[in-house]
């Protein structure tokens, strides 16, 4: 009789090892979310970007009125495919957002953002919205 | 085998090689750990061991540095018979102990201890600069020795031709000339002199400074707070590393362009019209160039411009490097400025020395008002005096730590 | 008048010096010329946006911009004819603004006529600005040749008086550059028919230059880089024999020959623009028909704030243009036209194998 469980145990094992080999293992699972989801979450994204081109264009991330947009329009020249890189204005390499830091204080007279304001998440936001598409090339001048 | 152990051993080698497939897949999703392709750059073929933040010292093939050549430039360069009253030489303004500047003096004497219209800039490190002279007149050191030796103010010679006199005669010389060009009599010529001179000079190269150890050398300790402050200051309100470079693994603190930063010619504003004009319409040669800035303090004011007449070089001078800064005051083309202190005022106050005076038209786009504090400013100066090399740092003026 | 012995090197690494203004031999920029009566020199300065912060304080950036190339330009000897404003002295239209810029324009030592830009217009439509500077519209005849200036910033009458709540909003709306609220610039059919009127008057081998704020092309629509009516335009000036077309408003050097036109634009002297192509999106749409015989003008480093900007001073001889872009921070360019290819080219970097790596980069 034990035998007989035995061998049972021990097929029902070997299917459950089996089906859980096809799913990845035994453990794991993928997430499975849905096209609800993707276009929920594709909104959340566009309304930060928004976020950022209004910062974009207001003249209050500085002091004296002037917006990166004035020189950047549609985020034109801005290059965030290329980062990091070296950046001679700041004498080593850098990320993204210290350039838009360097930005604020320079040009624009203003105070650097926190690097983890999420308006600097908006405003890098909205600069890679406008740059999708082109392939990555950091560290290029 | 009976029936029940072959199921034991199919369910055994079942469950080993679906656990073995369980854990390849997690590693699958890891990268490989091969670095990518063209990871690091080729390391470069190493060149002679400069000091800790200097990048490889920049020779000119047809000069080769020889021990020899490096000795008899040295001695041409302390020679005082190459003056006219037998009492000037290169050391004169470039004193080794000052770190080869005449410090305190705001403009350097020469003979008869005439005055020109320039401070005398460091030797240190100039081999590193892609011209000479604070308007970049000299495209290099083998050319620029030749000029004091015939300028007015400085060793007021005629021509040449008594050095080559010397070096021609002197037995002191001729050997040395035998031996390292291979030349004797008429066949020496001021290249040859020139060239040990230059081959000496780039021998004074000098960085490990305290900034140094801290930035390239990764001593956290070597640098004070305020001067850590400094260095945040000095690449971001304070304006400054866009000229005076540092960069990832070097730091020259010079981008040996040419700016003006409203020093002197905000003296002269109202008669630039008149006095550029005059100036082409005499269009000097480069040797009249050379005496006439150097003699002339409202031409010496039109700085580049004398040399590329280009509007965008009107006032316009060489930035200096900032390594030993704090020993070689005064500072500025002129010598006009006392202090690094009052070089900071100078700079917060947007390019004029005086809050209140006007700034001039053709002030370099990089120069504006700055928004410090008090503490700032003194920050920005204890950075400076952070970059005094090791061999300097018993000098008066010196600062920085350890 | 200076005899100038520069060299064609130096001239090349130092367009900008005195004693080249204007009395370089022309065949120096290998143009042929008949009459010597009709070489003369101007001035072009534009785009100054001079821009009010609060009180006396105006954006310091913009002001020395304009402050150096008044200064350069009235250093220039011998002095030019005359010099043009090529539009946008002012951000916002506002007196303050204009009354600010004029003051800076009043230190030129030479007579100087305006062209409007849209960002003088669109607060009181040109009511403050033509007591500073006079009509919007207008033409006269120098040393042989016939100028004209036309007001190429307008657009439909519906957004102009009907869209907006208040005069301080259109302005705000038309100030910026990537406004999906914006509207296209045009001539409009009266100035259209005035330009044929005025034209008439004029023998078709006389040479015709037409000062404009907007490029009498159709560049890149997204940004105003944009005449509506450009084709129309353009028909009335076909005739002629030598016309040029000469505008502001893109910050950036471009040229281009259309038929028998040549076009220059003028550099900024408060700030450089991308070039339209540097926005993805329009590139990838194919949005953008960019003059492409253009050399574009190094990238800016926005430390230096005059980089990238600068003025030009224009030859003209027999009619034809050469445009010497002062630039700072960066080679000076020299725009002229080649008589064998018959189309503007820069003297310096057109072919490719001569471009230098900030032109071939970013």
């Amino acid at each position: 009789m034990s035998r007989k469980i035995a061998a049972f145990v021990l097929a029902a094992a070997a299917v459950a090892a089996i089906a859980g080999g096809i799913t990845g293992g035994i453990t794991a699972r993928a997430d499975e979310f849905t096209k609800e989801d993707l276009a929920r979450w594709e909104q959340e994204y566009m309304s930060v970007v928004q976020t950022g081109r209004e910062l974009w264009t207001s003249p209050s991330l500085g002091t004296n009125g002037v917006a990166c947009a004035q020189c950047h329009p549609n985020a034109a020249n801005t290059h965030p495919e290329t980062y990091p890189k070296f950046q001679q204005q700041i004498g080593r390499v850098i990320a993204l957002r210290d350039m838009i830091n360097w930005c604020i204080q320079q040009p624009l007279e203003g105070k650097p953002l926190a690097l983890d304001d999420p308006r600097m998440v908006a405003i890098e936001a909205y600069v890679a919205y406008e740059r999708r598409g082109v392939e990555m090339a950091p560290g290029k001048h | 085998m009976s029936r029940i152990r072959f199921l034991w051993l199919i369910a055994a080698v079942f469950l080993c090689a679906v656990s073995a497939r369980a854990a390849e897949t997690p590693a699958a999703a890891t990268p490989a750990a091969a670095a990518p392709a063209a990871a690091a750059p080729a390391a470069a073929a190493p060149a002679a061991k400069v000091p800790l933040g200097l990048p490889p010292l920049p020779v000119p093939a047809d000069n080769p540095q020889t021990p020899e050549k490096i000795a008899l430039g040295e001695k041409l360069f302390n020679d005082t018979r190459f003056s006219s009253t037998g009492t000037v030489n290169c050391a004169t303004c470039h004193v080794p102990g000052k770190a080869f500047t005449d410090s305190p003096l705001k403009t350097s004497e020469g003979i008869h201890k005439l005055t020109g219209t320039r401070n005398a800039p460091t030797v240190v490190n100039a081999a590193y600069m892609k011209t000479q002279f604070w308007d970049g007149r000299s495209p290099s050191l083998e050319d620029q020795s030749q000029h004091p030796f015939v300028n007015p103010v400085e060793m007021g010679l005629k021509d040449h031709q008594p050095i080559l006199d010397i070096v021609r005669s002197d037995p002191a010389y001729t050997a040395a000339f035998k031996s390292v060009f291979g030349k004797e009599g008429t066949a020496i010529t001021m290249d040859e002199v020139t060239k040990a001179i230059a081959a000496f000079e780039r021998t004074q190269i000098s960085a490990g400074s305290p900034f140094d150890q801290w930035y390239f050398g990764g001593n956290a300790e070597a640098i004070t707070p305020a001067q850590k402050r400094g260095f945040e200051l000095f690449v971001g309100a304070g304006r400054c590393v866009s000229c005076h470079t540092i960069e990832q693994t070097q730091a020259l603190f010079t981008d040996s362009r040419f700016h003006n930063i409203g020093v002197g010619i905000n003296t002269i504003q109202s008669e630039i019209p008149a006095l550029a004009g005059e100036f082409l319409r005499a269009k000097a040669t480069a040797s009249e160039v050379d005496k006439k800035v150097l003699t002339d303090k409202r031409t010496s004011e039109l700085g580049r411009f004398a040399i590329s007449r280009g509007f965008d070089d009107l006032g316009s001078f060489k930035t200096p490097t900032l390594r030993n800064v704090a020993v070689t005051a005064p500072y500025m083309h002129d010598g006009s400025i006392a202090t690094l202190k009052e070089v900071v005022v100078h700079y917060k106050n947007g390019g004029v020395t005086k809050e209140t005076d006007p700034v001039n038209d053709f002030l370099s786009g990089g120069i504006r008002p700055l928004v410090l504090t008090d503490e700032e400013v003194a920050d920005l100066v204890a950075f400076m005096e952070a970059l005094t090399s090791p061999e300097y740092a018993s000098m008066a003026g010196a600062g920085g730590t350890k | 008048m200076i005899e100038s012995r520069v060299t064609r090197r130096e001239f090349m690494k130092g367009a900008g010096a005195l004693a080249a203004a204007s009395c370089l031999p022309v065949s120096l920029v290998e143009l042929a010329f008949a009459d010597e009566r009709q070489n003369f020199t101007f001035a072009y300065i534009s785009d100054a946006h001079i821009q009010h912060i609060s009180g006396t304080k105006f954006v310091r950036n913009w002001d020395r911009g304009l402050i150096r190339a008044v200064a350069e330009t009235n250093l220039m000897t011998p002095k030019p004819d005359f010099v043009v404003f090529g539009g946008d002295l002012a951000q916002l239209g506002t007196k303050a603004e204009l009354d600010h810029g004029a003051e800076m324009l009043a230190k030129l030592n030479v007579k100087y006529r305006c062209v409007m830009g849209e960002h003088d217009y669109y607060l009181d439509l040109g009511k403050y600005w033509s007591e500073l500077f006079g009509p919007h519209y207008y033409s006269w005849d120098h040393k042989g040749v016939h100028f004209v200036v036309l007001n190429s910033i307008l657009t439909y009458d519906d957004w102009t008086h009907n869209r907006w709540p208040t005069a301080e909003q259109r302005m705000l709306e038309m100030a910026g550059l990537d406004n999906p609220n914006g509207s296209p610039f045009m001539v409009g059919e009266a100035q259209r028919k005035w330009l044929a009127e005025d034209l008439a008057k004029v023998k078709k081998d006389t040479p015709l230059v037409v000062f404009s704020h907007s490029p009498i092309q159709k560049i890149y629509k997204g940004w105003n880089f944009w005449t509506e009516d450009a084709e129309e335009v353009q028909a009335l000036l076909a005739s002629y024999s030598d016309p040029t077309v000469i505008y502001g408003h893109v910050h950036q050097i471009q040229y281009n020959q259309i038929g028998k036109i040549a076009f220059h634009s003028v550099m900024a002297t408060a700030w450089p623009w991308p070039y339209p192509e540097s926005y993805a999106q329009a590139q990838a749409q194919g949005q953008i028909q960019f003059p492409k015989l253009t050399v574009p003008m190094n990238r800016a480093d926005p430390f230096f704030e005059r980089d990238a900007t600068g003025w030009q001073f224009i030859d003209v001889a027999s009619g034809r243009t050469t445009m010497k872009y002062n630039l700072y921070n960066n080679t000076n360019r020299v725009v002229a036209f080649n008589t064998k290819t018959g189309q503007p080219e820069d003297t310096a970097f057109q072919d490719q194998a001569g471009r230098i790596e900030p032109q071939i980069h970013y």
